[in-house]
């Protein structure tokens, strides 16, 4: 009876063609997941913030608050 | 100011500051996308029971693994030279300010109109009121108007210190002898901390620097309040 002669070369690189595009996939997938999960919405989050921010409003809540030194709360 | 267990930057109170954010997280991107490649080879070439695995021969693994980094590499540096000319356009400050390094205090001279000059040191613990923030807050603050352009001049009287405003995305040098120039402008108004940043001696961490962006109307009322303060 006759044996089938076992893969004996190319074991290493058949296991990196299986191993490598799955490692290039993993990391473009945390590189997308950190895009859209952190990036993104920190951009959209400044945007946000500043699209209808009313300085003056702020001004005088922090104002009022007694935060600055060099302008008193109205009252004082 | 800093919080407790923080982990990222300070909020941005400057378009420089928030453009140096997004940089940050670009270039963080980038460093997870290598670090979640190279972990997973190393855990694919630890975890074998092959034992042949050190000759390998392969040009095309080559050319990928030298043009890929190269690839990166230009993906990180383009909008780092973009921040970088972004940093140094000609702005046309509406005010200049001079920062002065002492030990262990900082000094601020307005002198675009009037001769206005005064000291900054550290409140100590035990002056605190409360609410006041522990090494931080100083007892004359840096105000400048919000919204406004302004050049700092930056320099020192002994050692070497260096003016930093994390909020601000701010840090320079002071150096003996040398004037170093940057400039910022406050997106919003607020009181901003920073710390010396150059070891400077035994009050190193004791000379704090704090900013405070007010209107316009308000910093004029101020300066002409410290001249007023001063002649007397």
């Amino acid at each position: 009876m006759s044996l089938v002669k076992p893969a004996m070369r190319g074991l290493l690189g058949k296991r990196l063609r299986f191993h490598l595009p799955i490692a290039f996939a993993l990391s473009l997938v945390a590189a997308a997941g950190f895009k859209y999960g952190v990036t993104e919405p920190r951009k959209q989050a400044y945007a946000e913030f500043y699209r209808n921010y009313d300085a003056a409003k702020e001004f005088n809540n922090m104002r009022e608050a007694g935060i600055f030194e060099s302008v008193r709360p109205s009252g004082e | 100011m800093a919080h407790p267990s923080q982990l990222g930057f300070q909020d941005a109170a400057s378009p420089v500051m928030e453009e140096l954010l997004h940089f940050h997280d670009h270039a963080l991107m980038i460093v997870f996308l290598i670090s979640t490649l190279v972990l997973y080879i190393i855990v694919a070439m630890v975890s074998t029971k092959l034992t042949n695995k050190y000759i390998l021969d392969s040009q095309e693994i080559e050319i990928i693994w030298t043009v890929l980094p190269a690839v990166i590499l230009i993906l990180i540096a383009l909008p780092s030279l973009r921040i970088l000319y972004l940093m140094d356009e000609i702005n046309d400050p509406h005010l200049t300010i001079k920062a002065m390094g002492h030990q262990w205090y900082w000094s601020y001279e307005y002198t675009d109109y009037e001769d206005l000059g005064f000291d900054s040191y550290m409140i100590p613990t035990q002056d605190l009121a409360p609410g006041q923030f522990r090494l931080l807050e100083a007892d004359h603050r840096m105000v400048v108007p919000v919204e406004s352009p302004i050049r700092i001049l930056i320099s020192a009287e002994d050692v070497l210190h260096s003016w930093a405003v994390p909020a601000l995305g701010i840090k320079m040098d002071a150096v003996p002898g040398r004037l170093n120039q940057t400039a910022f402008i406050t997106s919003r108004p607020g009181v901003f901390y920073g710390q010396c940043s150059e070891i400077c001696g035994a009050n190193h961490s004791f000379m704090p620097i704090v900013v405070e962006a007010v209107p316009l109307e308000h910093f004029e009322s101020w300066s002409s309040l410290m001249l007023e303060d001063a002649s007397l």
